[in-house]
């Protein structure tokens, strides 16, 4: 089972993974009193990113502006700090289950190239998506679900409906 | 595997049946205060002293008219058909009682706008539905209602057909004209200060 | 202690990072074990050969849902304080839509695709690097979307209260949904072929 275990294929039960999911995600909101994210993390790193280069043009821009207020609150680096930790996460999982390895993962239908345009085209549109909803899966849609608000479910609902209906048009990217 | 399943599935099930008879939190009830600003915004809680009027003419039993001054002003002028609430026994139990009527409308006045505003705001926060104010409250319900303005001659018939409507409910309220302008003068005398309050009041003829 | 804690003064703020990296640690382990580090594996669940997504998610909300309920009512922690993201009606439901396109197009979303880059999925290295243009094409033409941004702003609304229904009642339906979703799954699973990935 051991052996088993290191070669990259086993997955610990969904379940399993669910519940320990939801008591780190019980634990932030019992320590911190707000939920778990990811998008914030990349906006405040755009905004202080922006904010180095052109430091006129970002106090300029209505949507930056409103972060660079909020800077110096603890919250927006708290989620820079939580993000280094899924990284840091993902890679103790990675090393012991045996998953270290840098690969582009696709379907065999299609090129490693394609994969890689599509997963940038993605991201980006994941980018653009979090902010509309001010949040993404993790902090819009889970977090927000935990606590029963109607942004988190209605985004949930938003984003599981319509991933659901563009990939079966995207079916060749996948299956 | 199946039976671990199905024992989690029910120990899952088990604790949301537990949430199910967890008491209610009063504080649930009240609206966030985005929703309120939203409702403050929406000016679809006033209703004109026309609308009002008619409604008391034609004694409509789904209107509460409420009064929300000290009680002594109240005694000293009212609108016929008012009861008196005043805004600081607003949460009483036996004004709860009343609030609480579903069926019915219930319509705040003060001498202005400003008391009766109020005591919707709280109405609002309490979750009470049907609630409005009747905007301009005593002083513009006496402007255009006792002291109806007749219309110039070359007037809309829209406009005729007001000023008629006013008088007669004038008349309705407090008998023959005689005794209109008795009843004026005792309430305009008690409420001076009310009249020179008034923001949109027209000084004009009487009834 | 009452929850929660940093809100509540019990943990001072000075602490604050090394929680979030702890708690980052958590999650990030959790959603690797799981197998959210592989887009093919999370693409499953729409495609019906692996519901991993449906039932980590699930049973992550109900968990977590279930534990915030039981703590409020044993007086271990004051609900009424967390956080509750602002519902500002289209913008969430706009923003849902095109991440559900993202999501078809990428296989990841944000906190998963951190996983894929920690485990070396250049895929995930792309689609975090997306992430970071697609915020800030959004931070610049935010002047075009500031209407919508700003519109029908309900405040932290519950979804309970826009249903009008108890939130105890709603947190048990929300519980019998995800199990029956859940033997749905299983069911679905069992009649599509495996594709291997």
């Amino acid at each position: 089972m051991a052996k088993n275990k290191r070669d990259g294929t086993f997955y610990i039960n969904p379940y399993l993974g669910g519940v320990l999911l939801g008591l780190v995600l019980f634990g932030t909101y019992y320590i911190t009193g707000r939920g778990l994210g990811a998008s914030g993390a990349v906006k405040s790193s755009v905004v202080s990113a922006v904010h180095t280069i052109a430091p006129v043009h970002a106090e300029g821009n209505k949507y930056y502006s409103k972060f660079l207020s909020d800077d110096a609150s603890p919250m927006s680096n708290w989620l820079v700090f939580e993000v280094i930790g899924v990284i840091v996460g993902g890679f103790l999982s990675g090393t012991l289950y045996g998953r270290l390895k840098f690969i582009v993962e696709h379907s065999p239908k299609i090129t490693g190239r394609t994969r890689l345009i599509a997963a940038l085209a993605g991201g980006i549109l994941f980018g653009v998506g979090s902010q509309f909803a001010r949040g993404c899966t993790s902090g819009a849609a889970l977090s927000g679900m935990a606590v029963l608000s109607a942004s988190g479910i209605i985004t949930m609902m938003a984003i599981f409906g319509s991933a659901y209906l563009f990939s079966w048009i995207f079916k060749k990217l996948w299956i | 595997m199946n039976k671990r399943y199905l024992l989690l599935a029910g120990i899952i099930i088990a604790l949301g049946v537990g949430i199910l008879f967890m008491p209610a939190k009063d504080t649930a009830k009240q609206p966030k205060p985005e929703l309120l600003l939203a409702a403050i915004d929406d000016p679809s809680r006033f209703l004109s002293t026309d609308d009002i009027t008619d409604r008391l003419v034609k004694k409509n039993p789904a209107l509460i008219l409420i009064d929300v001054r000290p009680e002594s002003q109240f005694k000293a002028f009212s609108i016929p058909g008012a009861i008196n609430i005043p805004s600081d026994s607003l949460l009483s139990a036996s004004a709860l009682e009343i609030l609480n009527q579903k069926e019915m409308d219930k319509v705040f006045y003060s001498n202005a706008d400003v008391t009766s505003d109020q005591a919707w705001i709280i109405c609002k926060r309490l979750g009470l539905q049907r609630i409005y104010v009747m905007q301009g409250g005593v002083n513009r319900w006496f402007s255009t209602i006792v002291k109806a303005e007749k219309p110039a001659e070359t007037a809309t018939t829209k406009a005729l057909e007001l000023y008629q409507f006013r008088i007669a409910a004038c008349q309705h309220f407090f008998g023959s004209p005689e005794m209109a302008a008795k009843t004026e003068t005792v309430a305009a005398k008690k409420t001076v200060n009310v009249v020179k309050k008034s923001s949109g009041g027209k000084s004009g003829g009487g009834c | 202690m009452v929850g929660p804690l940093i809100p509540m003064g019990v943990i001072p703020e000075t602490w604050n990072n090394v929680i979030a990296l702890l708690l980052g640690v958590g999650f990030g382990f959790s959603l690797e074990a799981s197998g959210f580090s592989s887009s093919r594996k999370i693409m499953g669940t729409f495609f019906g050969y692996d519901f991993v997504v449906l039932r980590v998610f699930f049973t992550a909300a109900i968990t977590a849902m279930t534990g915030i309920f039981y703590f409020d009512y044993m007086g271990w922690m004051d609900a009424s304080m967390l956080y509750i993201n602002p519902y500002y009606v289209m913008s969430a439901i706009i923003g849902g839509i095109i991440m559900g396109f993202g999501f078809a197009l990428g296989g990841f979303c944000p906190g998963t695709s951190f996983t894929g880059v920690a485990i070396g999925k250049i895929d995930a290295m792309f689609f975090s690097g997306g992430l970071f243009i697609g915020v800030f094409i959004f931070s610049e033409l935010y002047p075009l979307f500031q209407g919508l941004y700003n519109s029908h702003n309900l405040g932290g609304a519950k979804i309970y209260e826009l249903l009008g229904m108890r939130d105890t009642v709603f947190a048990f339906l929300l519980i019998v949904v995800a199990v029956g979703m859940f033997y749905g799954a299983a069911f679905v699973e069992k009649k599509v072929t495996k594709v291997e990935y």
